[in-house]
């Protein structure tokens, strides 16, 4: 399901059943490497697209989570955990945090859920048959992420 | 099955509209709001159009394959190109294409996947379970079968027409 009107009321009625949250981290950043921080956020909006499109009935994908690469990783960490606290007591008992930007790898530990890290393919250079493909496979690497993780407990918030 | 006799076309809908109301005039007076209002519904039932999924009666077998195509969608003002899955199979002479959408929310349904449950369509999400047919298991959360896919072969190639809703 997604952040839209048409998804809301489906949710209401099957809430019980919608325990996941994905959240896209996407960078911004002027005069700088433009293009290879688009490419990362077009990377991570087609995977987090897809992954939403295999498990719909299950997955909530929430709209991204956008900061400036100036931003330091005490304050965006602070900012995230804000949204994954407001979310895990929502209801939601597990999040995902899907990025192309490293900067996120060296925060991993401090994370307090799943932080998946898939390196931008940059989709320039392909045709929409070819981004297809390598969006979906892709997607394939990481959908057993989402179903071993739900085998598991999810993960305490409280400290 | 019983859902194709309940079908009408949008044209056929249209002309029994129009000549209800007193023909061509009338064409315009069918103003831009009832319009809006009655698409959805016509476009609930689908477009009987049928597409190739690029592949040939031959290479199907009863083990269930999927196939991945593009389907046109016209969105009032520009049309748009939409990915579509079926699951094809055949069953004696009979070609059998089900949607993998799972009938409890959606979540893509796979073939054989689960060990535990060999020979079935299998929903990660909450372990919902379908037959080879598409029939759901009881005591899973689906409530109803697998949506099928009209299928014609036309000069040995698969086309895929509308989905059809069983219950
Ligand atoms: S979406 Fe398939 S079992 Fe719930």
């Amino acid at each position: 399901m997604k952040w839209k009107v048409t998804d809301i009321d489906t949710y209401q009625q099957a809430k019980e059943y919608v325990d996941t949250a994905v959240i896209p981290l996407i960078p911004l950043q002027w005069g700088k490497s433009e293009k290879e921080t688009i490419t990362m956020g077009e990377f991570t909006e087609y995977i987090t697209d897809r992954i939403e499109n295999q498990f719909t009935g299950r997955v909530f994908l929430m709209p991204p989570f956008t900061y400036l690469k100036t931003e330091s990783s005490e304050e965006k960490l602070r900012r995230l955990m804000e949204w994954d606290a407001h979310l895990f007591q929502q209801g939601f008992k597990y999040v995902f945090y899907v990025t192309s930007d490293v900067a996120w790898k060296s925060l991993d530990k401090k994370l307090p859920d799943e932080l998946i890290w898939i390196p931008a393919i940059s989709s320039e250079t392909m045709n929409s048959d070819q981004l297809k493909k390598t969006v979906e496979q892709q997607t394939s690497q990481i959908m057993p992420l989402f179903t071993g993780k739900w085998q598991t407990e999810p993960n305490n918030r409280d400290e | 099955m019983s859902e194709k006799k309940h079908r009408v076309s949008r044209r056929q809908f249209l002309t029994y509209t129009l000549t209800g109301v007193g023909g061509f005039m009338a064409a315009g007076m069918l103003s831009p709001m009832v319009r809006m209002a009655l698409d959805p519904a016509l476009e609930a039932t689908g477009d009987s159009e049928f597409v190739s999924v690029g592949l040939g009666e031959d290479e199907l077998t009863d083990e269930p394959q999927i196939v991945n195509f593009q389907l046109e969608i016209e969105d009032a003002w520009y049309t748009s190109e939409q990915p579509r899955s079926a699951w094809i199979y055949k069953d004696g002479d009979e070609i059998i294409a089900l949607s993998p959408i799972c009938t409890h929310l959606g979540c893509t349904v796979n073939w054989d996947s689960n060990e535990d449950y060999p020979e079935q369509f299998f929903c990660p999400c909450h372990f919902g379970r379908f037959e080879r047919d598409g029939t759901n298991v009881a005591g899973t959360p689906p409530t109803r079968p697998l949506d099928v896919y009209d299928v014609e072969v036309r000069d040995g190639m698969i086309y895929l027409g509308q989905i059809n809703q069983r219950s």
